[in-house]
């Protein structure tokens, strides 16, 4: 969490879309723009990039007040994916409340995928997150190009962890809210088990949920 | 490195909320408002989300007036409110240039907001890598510090091992050397031995022989004396006797039988010596009195050492030494060697042993040439060798170095300044297994 403030009532979130370059996370943010409500929804910020690659980091802010006043605001980032920016991928996952792990489907992938991850757990454990618990998916995207990772193949993988997988095609806009929305909602149960979202700000997690994907066609 | 991540993340997080005072300047807001103000606003006026005046400008409420408020939206949060007041018929045209305002505002704080994230992060991440950088740098200076204590010891350790190598290959040589001579000495004296107890055993009874021989002759010679009766027979025995030297060669048998015992008693000796100072049969070890050893040594040197040489022994009586004598014999036949090839005319080697019931202390003393003194913590590397090459192996010194050592001793070269060097052993009686 970046920042609590009990006396003024503000809670500040966030959550970082990981994953190997060019696997699409800053698509799936830019689709998640495009594809939800203006309401409560902060602009598109996307910090320098050099041919499409992100130097930086992309956020997308996302603002709700609960019922009993508390101001929650969920800033959305994206790490830069290239190997070479990992000094950058510490600082934005320094306080993460939750991790969208954005794979590359393709065969040829593989081995990103998975020096990714490692790479992944490696940093939470540099920046003192427990890579056990912190929520956490996994994405598997690009689900529309030929020569992909079969989904059997995929679940069978990963069931055994429990993490959720999301199969998408961020390009087209299809799995992106639902990845956040899986995403948000295990954030969710996290936060509410410490700040009791529902009990004391009146805030359940079907609310929470609606409030930040409510998609433009609502 | 988690302390000082701990410290950084309380600097800085990537994320941290900025309010719009911060982001927004009176330099950015000037430029914007102007117009507005031109254009037939009374005032404008900014405040942050709980209405504190961020910025304000023209004058006060005017009579007839109507105030437009609109919320300044950042990452979908009000953070603000822009206030625009303006005479009550300017309303409409005034407020799509509030509006105008708003979104100009909205762009500038939006980038700059975006130059902030990006130089707060550039620099997170440019220190980080620079306290990265710092992190392996120590690292790599302490394990190249390791690396270099390692190479520089490795050295040490190799130039000692290579002596070693160097020091027990010189030894085996030499041992080799001298088992060889040994064997062959050993060889010698078994055949040697067998028609020197021939010659021996035959000279004794050849003595008898003698004995009786010149027994016969005084009995007739007694019994002749008696016989007045033949005085010309008592005559040319007489003469016979003389021409013959009888009385000479009577005595010169016997001590030529003698002689001769004890010459062969000699070689019986110088044989025996021969094949105790190859010591073939010991590997073990037991006491040894070193005096005898030593002479030993100087028998087998005999025909090295030339008549114009002078050894002189100041032997004190010494306590037995637990030891292998070859390997002492090796010790001495090395030092008297080096003696004798260094200086051959008028050589006066003085050999003095002594104990102090601790200690056994020899010395071996020449009046040769010295050793020079820049070299002279050299002569017992192995290899090393002051003589011509050929004359001498370079390792006599070396080897004795290592017997010496392997008793527990030490072994110093001394040159006084008279000339000459003076080489002392030093040989604890007692030491530890
Ligand atoms: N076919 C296909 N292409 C996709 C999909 N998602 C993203 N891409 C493409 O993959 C390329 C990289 O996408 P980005 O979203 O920029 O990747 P990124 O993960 O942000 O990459 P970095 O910023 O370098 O870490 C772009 O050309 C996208 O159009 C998808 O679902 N299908
Ligand atoms: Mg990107």
């Amino acid at each position: 969490m970046i920042e609590y403030d009990e006396f003024d009532k503000r809670m500040v979130l966030k959550l970082v879309y990981y994953g190997p370059a060019l696997s699409g996370k800053t698509t799936n943010l830019l689709q998640l723009h495009d594809l939800l409500a203006r309401e409560g929804r902060g602009d598109l910020m996307v910090l320098d990039t050099a041919d499409d690659r992100t130097l930086f980091f992309d956020l997308l802010p996302f603002f709700l007040v609960a019922p009993s006043g508390l101001k929650i605001k969920i800033k959305v980032y994206t790490v830069p994916g290239q190997v070479r920016h990992d000094a950058t991928r510490k600082a934005v996952l320094q306080r993460a409340d939750g991790v969208a792990f954005i794979a590359d489907s393709q065969l040829t992938q593989s081995c990103n995928n998975v020096e990714s991850f490692e790479n992944l757990e490696k940093n939470l454990a540099f920046v003192g997150l427990d890579a056990g618990t912190i929520p956490l998916v996994i994405q598997f995207n690009k689900r529309d190009l030929p020569d992909i990772l079969p989904e059997a193949e995929i679940r069978q993988t990963w069931s055994p962890t429990g993490i959720p997988i999301r199969m998408a095609s961020a390009l087209n806009g299809i799995g992106v809210i639902d990845t956040f929305a899986t995403l948000a909602g295990i954030a969710y149960d996290h936060l509410d088990l410490r700040y009791r979202l529902n009990v004391d700000h009146g805030l359940d997690r079907s609310e929470f949920l609606r409030k930040l994907t409510a998609s433009t066609e609502d | 490195m988690q302390d000082k991540d701990v410290k950084r993340s309380a600097d800085y997080v990537v994320g941290q909320e900025k309010r719009l005072a911060e982001i927004i300047t009176q330099m950015d807001i000037l430029p914007l408002v102007k117009p507005v103000l031109q254009a037939g606003a009374d005032s404008v006026r900014i405040t942050d989300e709980r209405e504190n005046t961020i910025w304000s400008s023209g004058a006060g409420a005017v009579e007839d007036s109507i105030e437009i408020s609109m919320p300044l939206y950042l990452e979908g949060e009000v953070v603000g409110l822009l206030h625009v007041t303006a005479p009550f018929t300017q309303e409409s045209r005034l407020r799509r240039l509030a509006e105008l305002l708003l979104e100009s505002l909205r762009i500038i704080l939006v980038n700059n907001l975006k130059m902030m994230l990006t130089s707060e992060v550039h620099t997170t991440v440019i220190s980080q890598s620079y306290d990265e950088l710092l992190e392996i740098n120590r690292r790599l200076s302490v394990s190249e510090r390791r690396y270099r204590d390692l190479a520089e010891n490795l050295e040490i350790k190799v130039a000692e091992r290579t002596e070693e190598l160097k020091r027990a290959h010189s030894r085996l040589l030499q041992q080799e050397k001298m088992a060889s001579i040994g064997q062959l000495a050993a060889g010698v004296a078994h055949e040697i031995n067998n028609p020197l107890g021939f010659i021996s055993s035959n000279l004794q009874t050849m003595g008898k022989y003698v004995a009786r021989f010149i027994a016969m002759l005084e009995f007739y010679r007694t019994a002749l004396a008696d016989r007045v009766d033949n005085v010309e027979l008592v005559e040319s025995a007489r003469r016979k006797w003389q021409e013959l030297k009888i009385d000479m060669v009577r005595i010169d048998a016997v001590d030529l039988v003698s002689q001769s015992l004890e010459g062969a008693e000699r070689v019986k000796k110088i044989v025996s010596n021969l094949k105790g100072f190859s010591h073939v049969e010991d590997v073990e070890q037991f006491p040894a009195d070193l005096n005898s050893e030593i002479d030993k040594t100087l028998t087998v040197l005999s025909h090295e050492i030339s008549d114009d040489t002078e050894i002189i022994r100041n032997y004190e009586p010494l306590p037995d030494f637990l030891c292998n004598p070859a390997l002492l014999c090796q010790v001495f036949l090395n030092l008297i060697l080096n003696a004798l090839q260094l200086h051959k005319k008028g050589l006066r080697l003085e050999i003095t042993t002594l104990s102090d019931g601790k200690n056994i202390l020899l010395t071996f003393a020449d009046n040769g040439p010295g050793i020079p003194e820049n070299i002279r913590n050299r002569v017992f590397e192995p290899f090393y060798t002051t003589k011509d090459v050929g004359s001498g192996t370079g390792m006599g010194l070396t080897v004795a170095y290592d017997i010496v050592t392997g008793y527990g001793g030490t072994i110093d070269v001394n040159c006084p300044e008279g000339g000459g060097s003076t080489f002392s052993i030093v040989l604890p009686i007692i030491r530890g297994k």
